[in-house]
């Protein structure tokens, strides 16, 4: 009996949840829901309410108008019960003392702490241990956030912008440490503006724009939302008459430079077979799906248009 | 005291972090006393204050005492939390099982654990160089009073560690501290100041606090005024950091 309601609890729901600053609303009847195990990635440009989701699913800010409920309860109550390791781009770290004695104070304050040497590997600050925090470089600094996110085993890890400042090399080794989480049950929640990041390791990506969600599902389904594909091809024969190919159907956009066109069509066998019928030959044609970075700004930007008409 | 328990970790760390910090030992622990044998060092051990009953020395130790104990709790609180405000570590301590105020209390008693060995210091300075003699209640007592009596202290600390930020911390703090010690008579005795000043200074809780501790080398009982400017001034500045830092958690 207990095992039903257990898994129909979602990690985290946020119900219709709003926030404003004054006039800006940076959330905008937010309503969403993670499920175990889910590895999710919160996309949006600047000023999406990514940062302020973040706050309201930790407790750090109250909403205006919603619930946000995390593994059933409080995100405040779910964080004192060790369920929540979070790491946040603005969070600080104590200075004057060594890596170590940090990760141990994290350790202690956990209600389920892993041995602080376990804690440290897994960060990959084990080398870096005696060091002091102040004395870090950024990407260090952000593998002992890490530590201190990883300190004890929770359900639910939230991660803000966590590579930045890393190097390949690191961010490599960070996801890997990450899908390892992942892999033992854990919901992981990470926001990021590195797209490829979202594509390789996320099983589900949400799309925030303006406080609302404007997608939720797979890489794959986003891109299939952004519907279009891209069609490139050069015209070296005859001047290119720019009105005439805007005319092509199922067109989103089109971009000319020198004897170069790129289109991006919500159809692209119908837009090909148009632009034969115009008599044109083009020569280099190429026709390929959409990366993420190129879905998501289609989406963002359709959404803009939409918001200034 | 799941609080306690909590900050515990927290305490310790804080106080591994303040012994480390050689120039705030200096400060807190090592400067009350050169003060003091700045101030009593040529002055006669038998000669008594007006008024007071009390030699130059045993006037003036009580004072850096309680000066010692001062500097340790209010620079201790009131920089360190603005400045962790501002890094974000006030608020990654948020995402841990540690109350809000397990911060505070852990800041207050790591303070407070320094405070000690600054009041006991002028003590055996005093003892060992200025030959002041006090029965050993007398010493039990005045140690007491003197590291009970900075809580106050310790409370304005957190209450200006939460209200200014940045740049403006430093300056606060410094005004505040030097503005107590000095009219408060840390430093001289406030019979020297003219009479509108010592009439301000009277109702300063540095000069209550001080008050409390010559009471205590008179052998008398400590006068209700001071036991009352102690108490009003521990519940402002405790109110007033109790609301600062709500007002802070809401905003971060």
């Amino acid at each position: 009996m207990t095992t039903t309601a257990v898994t129909t609890t979602p990690v985290v729901g946020f119900e219709r949840v709003g926030k404003s600053y004054g006039n800006v609303r940076a959330v905008d009847g937010l309503t969403l829901a993670l499920h175990p195990g889910e590895t999710v990635a919160l996309l949006g440009p600047n000023g999406a309410g990514k940062s302020t989701t973040l706050d309201l699913l930790l407790g750090l800010k109250q909403p205006d108008t919603g619930t946000v409920r995390v593994l059933g309860t409080s995100p405040r109550e779910a964080i004192v019960a060790g369920r929540v390791g979070a790491m946040l781009q603005s969070g600080g770290l104590m200075d004057e003392v060594t890596v170590a004695e940090l990760v141990r104070l994290a350790c202690s304050l956990h209600p389920r702490p892993y041995p602080v040497s376990e804690v440290l590997a897994r960060a990959g600050v084990t080398r870096i241990a005696d060091r002091k925090v102040d004395k870090l470089s950024g990407g260090q600094a952000q593998r002992v956030r890490f530590a201190l996110a990883t300190a004890g085993d929770s359900d639910l890890i939230v991660l803000d912008e966590p590579t930045t400042g890393m190097d390949v090399t690191t961010r490599q080794a960070f996801w890997a440490t990450m899908r390892e989480q992942a892999d033992h049950g854990r919901t992981v929640l990470f926001a990021t503006h590195y797209l490829e990041e979202a594509d390789a390791v996320a099983d589900r990506v949400l799309v925030l724009h303006r406080g609302r969600l404007l997608a939720d599902g797979t890489a794959a389904e986003i891109k299939a939302k952004a519907g279009a594909r891209r069609i490139s091809f050069d015209l070296p024969d005859a001047p290119i008459d720019e009105d005439r190919l805007r005319g092509l159907p199922f067109l989103a956009t089109l971009d000319v430079s020198g004897r170069t066109v790129r289109i991006q069509s919500t159809d692209a066998d119908a837009t090909v077979h148009a632009l034969y019928g115009l008599g044109l030959y083009p020569r280099n044609l190429e026709v390929a799906g959409l990366g993420l970075e190129q879905a998501f700004m289609t989406i963002t930007a359709a959404e803009e248009a939409k918001s200034t008409c | 005291m799941l609080t306690t328990l909590a900050s515990w970790g927290l305490i310790k760390l804080e106080l591994t972090r303040a012994l480390r910090n050689r120039k705030f030992l200096f400060f807190s622990v090592l400067y009350p006393s050169l003060l003091f044998l700045l101030i009593a060092g040529s002055a006669s051990t038998t000669e008594k204050i007006d008024g007071t009953g009390l030699t130059l020395p045993t006037y003036m130790m009580v004072s850096m005492a309680s000066f010692g104990a001062l500097t340790a709790v209010l620079m201790g609180n009131s920089e360190r939390i603005a400045k962790e405000r501002e890094s974000g570590w006030v608020r990654q301590l948020r995402l841990t099982t540690l109350p809000g105020r397990g911060y505070v209390l852990a800041k207050t008693a790591s303070a407070a654990v320094v405070s000690l060995p600054s009041i006991v210091i002028v003590f055996v300075v005093a003892a060992l160089v200025k030959d002041v003699r006090l029965d050993a209640w007398q010493w039990l007592a005045l140690t007491g009073a003197i590291w009970a009596g900075s809580l106050v202290f310790a409370a304005l600390g957190v209450a200006i560690g939460y209200l200014a930020s940045g740049d403006a911390v430093r300056p606060v703090t410094m005004i505040v501290y030097f503005g107590l010690s000095m009219l408060g008579g840390l430093w001289m005795p406030t019979t020297t100041f003219p009479q509108w000043l010592q009439d301000i200074a009277r109702w300063l809780p540095t000069h209550a606090y001080a008050s409390l501790g010559r009471a205590i080398e008179q052998s008398h009982a400590p006068h209700t005024t001071d036991l009352l400017v102690l108490a009003v001034s521990f519940a402002l500045f405790a109110g007033g950091a109790a609301w600062l830092y709500r007002k802070d958690t809401l905003k971060a």
